[in-house]
């Protein structure tokens, strides 16, 4: 059976839960706790050596990249089919996936875990803050976590993060004006790329996601919200993201599906 | 009919040229001068506002991002196939489509604009000023020079390119397994331009480079594979 090691339903870790859960493919959950850097531990990086969520396990393959592995999961197993049939829609679907992988979620990355993840490292030993870097495998993930841990990521790389977010905010309502999913008339990865990172909006950036600012986007995270695959996936994890999901239901008038 | 916009020293538009000469699919050809910065022009900016090339017109519609143009092609022109015949062999090519978006093509950019000297004619820079604002700051960092901790960085992302491209090939002849595919062609035009820049790669990857040009749609366009100081993707902000 497939196996998925990751954290919470959340961002790239919790692509491939939401993903699974969409085509209904039944699998293997190991919860890995980022708190606690256990994918910088030992157990985790021997079976992802980059120490990167998630990591899924098929058939004795490992696959750390959580784009192509949900377009694996959509090619290896039954289910409603999640990506459009018609080559220019797949292509808008890979560039959409691309363009949130690559400038989107980084940027909302940035942006959360400075204002929830940075302070939490004040008043700890640098000591042991360099220790815990020296764990982490790949040189980019370490210097972001050296500018978390030591509250140094620069003021002007947060503003053109919020820049960036703010400008696909735009980007995505403008596109969901004019159709129903991100890639066309029906749900798609894409929808997953984008509603992992994007579910918790209404509350976390309720400022430009709203219904006078952003219409279609919220038509669009209604609807994903309302789906029983999604909100199943929301509710794994150890209920941090499955409290905030439940509070965000609440709020955007969105009704509880009875659970998978 | 199809249009491509190319250029010659652009490693993604070889990419998609192998993939339309392995198809046998000849679309109308522009050729673009990226050594003297013509993506930069009013005109073709006002085809692809990213001012990149390759890009693809397929009846009306404008496709850029190269390995999303690979895998359309693939999928509109299915024969041979190669995006590979199972899910895994998918799944590998399309993790190389991605390893080069996120890090061979953004490091390689930066190594070989230092390692070219790389400029901007003081005719051109104006160009840079009608790029959308991402690109713009990209060139402007290259302009200033990379310091020496994102010269280290990106020579270090090139050395492990290399060593993840020989832990692919270990007992295989391409990286998805015994037949070629996009993930092999998407990684080649980038792996080309090491030898030139004196970047290493290990034996085995050498091994596999010399069988892509044995190749006829690598062949054919063999002179066009040359280093250009340009920059590529931009290298990721943030982990």
């Amino acid at each position: 059976m497939l196996e998925v090691h990751t954290w919470e339903p959340n961002a790239n870790s919790g692509k491939p839960l939401f993903c699974l859960h969409e085509k209904g493919v039944p699998f293997i959950y190991h919860y890995v706790d980022m708190g606690a850097h256990e994918h910088h531990g030992p157990g985790f990086l021997a079976i992802n050596p980059d120490g990167t969520v998630p990591a899924i396990v098929h058939d004795g393959l490992t696959m750390t990249e959580s784009t192509p592995a949900m377009e694996y999961i959509d090619e290896a197993f039954p289910g409603p089919p999640l990506r459009p049939r018609d080559p220019f829609r797949r292509w808008q679907m890979r560039v959409l996936m691309r363009f949130m992988d690559n400038v989107v979620a980084p940027s909302l990355a940035m942006i959360a875990s400075n204002r929830f993840a940075a302070p939490r490292f004040a008043g700890e030993d640098p000591g042991e803050l360099r220790r815990k870097l020296e764990r982490i495998p790949l040189p980019e993930r370490r210097a972001t976590w050296e500018q978390l841990m030591f509250q140094s990521t620069p003021r002007e790389e947060i503003a053109e993060s919020e820049r960036r977010v703010s400008d696909a905010i735009g980007r995505f309502d403008s596109i969901l004006s004019n159709q129903k999913w991100l890639a066309g008339d029906s749900f798609s990865l894409a929808d997953i790329c984008v509603f992992a990172t994007f579910y918790g909006l209404p509350h976390s950036r309720e400022e430009d996601v709203n219904d006078e600012a952003s219409p279609h986007l919220m038509r669009w995270l209604r609807a994903c919200h309302a789906r029983p695959g999604l909100q199943a996936a929301l509710r794994m994890g150890n209920g941090f993201v499955a409290e905030r999901a439940a509070e965000v239901r609440r709020r955007i008038g969105v009704s509880e599906t009875v659970a998978a | 009919m199809m249009r491509l916009h190319y250029a010659p020293g652009s490693a993604h538009s070889a990419a998609v040229r192998i993939v339309l000469a392995e198809k046998g699919v000849e679309p109308e050809l522009h050729k673009l001068d990226i050594v003297h910065f013509e993506q930069h022009s009013p005109e073709y900016l006002a085809v692809n506002c990213h001012g990149t090339v390759p890009l693809l017109e397929d009846d009306g519609r404008k496709l850029f991002e190269s390995f999303a143009i690979l895998e359309y092609l693939d999928e509109t022109y299915p024969d041979p196939p190669l995006i590979g015949d199972d899910p895994r062999k998918s799944y590998i090519a399309r993790k190389w489509g991605k390893y080069v978006e996120t890090h061979i093509a953004p490091h390689l950019a930066i190594v070989r604009w230092a390692a070219l000297g790389g400029r901007v004619a003081a005719i051109a820079q104006a160009g840079l000023d009608r790029l959308l604002p991402e690109r713009a700051a990209l060139w402007r960092r290259a302009l200033e020079g990379f310091g020496s901790d994102q010269l280290e960085a990106s020579a270090r992302a090139m050395l492990a390119a290399g060593d993840r491209l020989a832990a692919d090939l270990a007992g295989t002849v391409w990286l998805a397994g015994d037949r070629m595919t996009l993930g092999d062609i998407a990684v080649y035009p980038h792996a080309a331009q090491f030898g030139a820049l004196g970047l290493p790669l290990p034996k085995r990857v050498d091994a596999w480079l010399a069988r892509m040009a044995e190749r006829p749609s690598v062949q054919a366009i063999r002179e066009d594979l040359f280093p250009v100081a340009v920059m590529g993707p931009e290298p990721g902000r943030w982990g």
